[in-house]
């Protein structure tokens, strides 16, 4: 059963690396990356069915090591909840990317990568060792800026190497912070650092290294002082990977941001939530008031995500049960919500005469194109919170918990600022679907397709009629993040 | 000898840093090689001061703690990958652009 844990991390690993022994078959690579995703989709679900029949983590000691002493791989609700995200999203990105005219995914090379990106990603939110967070961080990281450096935008290089520059900084950031934690501590296991931080919280290196840590999770995620680098990344990437970029990728520093407020540093959270929720607000006005200003519907997208993830903070700031809840409930939405919209907006943009987003060049492209609007508006709608969509649900529960939090002024702003959600969607939809095209601006007759998306708005729309089974897990694994000890006792043991 | 090591360390971080800040991508890359050796550094020497022998001796003295040897090394492949990479995409960019000024380098800016 322990080993259940696993097959998340080795399924899309051993798949890429089969993935690349048969690049000279392209079919074959294609379906093979494509069965390798839904199998590990499937292992992700049947880990969440596991640790929520019987209520707890599912641990893994790898090489039979036991814990303080090896490395451990943790499946508890909250981490098993956003594998199962990940590798959903991850899933549909394939499907996208197997009917995308981009020359980019013919690339040999391009879908083994997509592959040790969900590895990463997976990973890093499946361990339960600091080091071994920041090894998978750097696999992610790494495939992340190929995907990107490999796009048909010209100017994917340039934003590649922005992002990997700033990625290698927070790993900078990430390894002063275990050294400073490892210094105070002597372990990097992180229940049993939480053991000892609990314990002892007067070491002079303890509060450096939560800095460190605080700042490598933000340049991961895009909060609002170290998200410079995010709307270039998002944009020039390809479309297939852009919304996985924006959508699921910036889920781990909100990862760790949880697990640091619920189980590392309780004692230093008051402090650690003071903090994110000062920078949620702020991400969430001005990732909306960037977003008004874009010229470019992607970058529009992804100015979006530094909103989004600033409500995401914000339940994480307020600290309840409830809002930690809300707040894993509102990242789950967000994520197939924002790889929807960016899929469309790729859509578009591969219809349009010139392969790109900017408004300049796709206003009008939509006219005979009725079903992805009718797509896209309804994922305006999810994106700004109007049922019947899981945006609703996502938005009506963490302001439901904020009312309970009584973060009154927080809640006010928030609630102010996502009314540009809404003004800055519309506005794309009525300039791409309703305004009359320019001179000599065609639409092609040809382009990506439309699966992935109408399989993300399926759900979209699903979750938000039947919320209650995400709903329902979201407040267990806030239950259980509330008390820190039944992580502890999982992996410790005793 | 702790001192020898807190000093090289906090010059590798001066000196990393103000290259990393300079508007030469080049150097800007090479500020940021530094800065890898600097935490380097810094992880080794979280574990140098424990013990007298080294880690896998006979010898019967209190031994130093081999872990964070175990993670330079790790850090110092994934590092070294890092920078082959960002070098590659440098000279793309630099072929590109024809200059090694950052702020010529600015195609995204419009």
């Amino acid at each position: 059963m322990a080993h259940l844990v696993l097959l998340p991390i080795l399924i899309p690993l051993v798949g890429a690396m089969i993935g690349l022994l048969v690049r000279e078959r392209r079919p074959l690579q294609t379906a093979w990356t494509l069965g390798t995703m839904l199998t590990s989709l499937a292992s992700s679900l049947w880990l969440l069915w596991a640790v929520w029949q019987t209520g707890q983590p599912v641990v893994f000691h790898s090489g039979g090591w036991l814990a303080p002493f090896g490395i451990v791989l943790v499946g508890d609700l909250l981490s098993a909840l956003f594998v199962v995200m990940t590798q959903l999203v991850m899933a549909t990105g394939i499907i996208y990317a197997l009917g995308s005219q981009d020359k980019v995914v013919t690339y040999p090379t391009f879908f083994p990568l997509f592959l040790t990106l969900a590895t990463g990603l997976t990973g890093a939110m499946l361990t339960g060792d600091l080091f071994n967070l920041y090894v998978f961080a750097e696999l992610l990281v790494i495939s992340g800026t190929v995907l990107t450096a490999v796009s048909d935008d010209k100017y994917g290089t340039e934003a590649a190497y922005k992002y990997f520059y700033i990625s290698l900084l927070a790993s900078f950031f990430m390894l002063l912070s275990i050294g400073s934690l490892y210094i105070s501590y002597g372990t990097l296991n992180m229940a049993d650092l939480a053991v000892r931080v609990a314990a002892d919280g007067s070491r002079p290196l303890l509060l450096p290294g939560i800095a460190f840590l605080m700042a490598a999770f933000m340049v991961k995620s895009a909060v609002f002082p170290f998200h410079f680098w995010q709307p270039d990344f998002h944009t020039a990437a390809p479309t297939a990977v852009s919304a996985m970029l924006s959508s699921v990728v910036v889920k781990l520093g909100v990862y760790g941001f949880l697990r640091m407020t619920t189980l590392l540093f309780v004692e230093q959270s008051p402090q650690i939530r003071a903090v994110l929720l000062a920078l949620g607000v702020i991400g969430v006005v001005f990732g909306g008031l960037s977003a008004l200003g874009t010229h470019n519907v992607k970058r529009m997208l992804a100015y979006s995500t530094l909103a989004q993830v600033g409500f995401i903070l914000v339940g994480i700031g307020w600290g309840t049960p409830l809002s930690l809840a809300a707040a894993i409930v509102f990242a789950f939405n967000h994520s197939l919500i924002k790889a929807a919209m960016l899929m469309l907006a790729g859509y578009i943009a591969s219809r349009a005469s010139v392969k790109s987003a900017a408004f300049a060049v796709v206003t009008g492209v939509g006219r005979p194109l009725p079903a992805a609007g009718v797509l896209f508006f309804l994922g305006s709608l999810a994106l700004a919170g109007i049922p019947p969509t899981n945006g609703f649900v996502s938005k009506a529960l963490l302001f439901t918990s904020g009312i309970d939090a009584q973060g009154m002024w927080p809640l006010f702003l928030i609630g102010l600022a996502s009314i540009f959600t809404l003004m800055y969607t519309i506005r794309a939809f009525q300039r791409i679907w309703w305004q009359a095209p320019a001179e000599g601006i065609s639409t092609k007759s040809t382009g990506d397709q439309l699966i992935a998306p109408v399989i993300l708005l399926a759900l979209i729309l699903a979750l938000g009629v039947w919320a209650e089974p995400l709903v329902a897990v979201a407040q267990a694994a806030g239950t259980a993040l509330g008390d820190p000890a039944i992580y502890i006792h999982a992996v410790l043991g005793g | 000898m702790e001192l020898v090591t807190a000093v090289a360390v906090g010059f590798l971080f001066a000196i990393g840093v103000f290259q990393m800040l300079r508007r030469n991508v080049i150097r800007s890359v090479i500020g940021l090689m530094i800065l890898a050796n600097a935490v380097n550094l810094f992880l080794l020497s979280t574990g140098a001061y424990d013990g007298l022998a080294a880690a896998y001796t006979t010898a019967t003295d209190m031994r130093s703690d081999a872990l964070p040897q175990a993670l330079i090394l790790t850090a110092v492949v994934i590092s070294l990958g890092g920078t082959a990479f960002v070098l590659a995409m440098l000279y793309i960019i630099s072929s590109r652009y024809q200059t090694a000024d950052m702020d010529e380098v600015n195609g995204l800016k419009n």
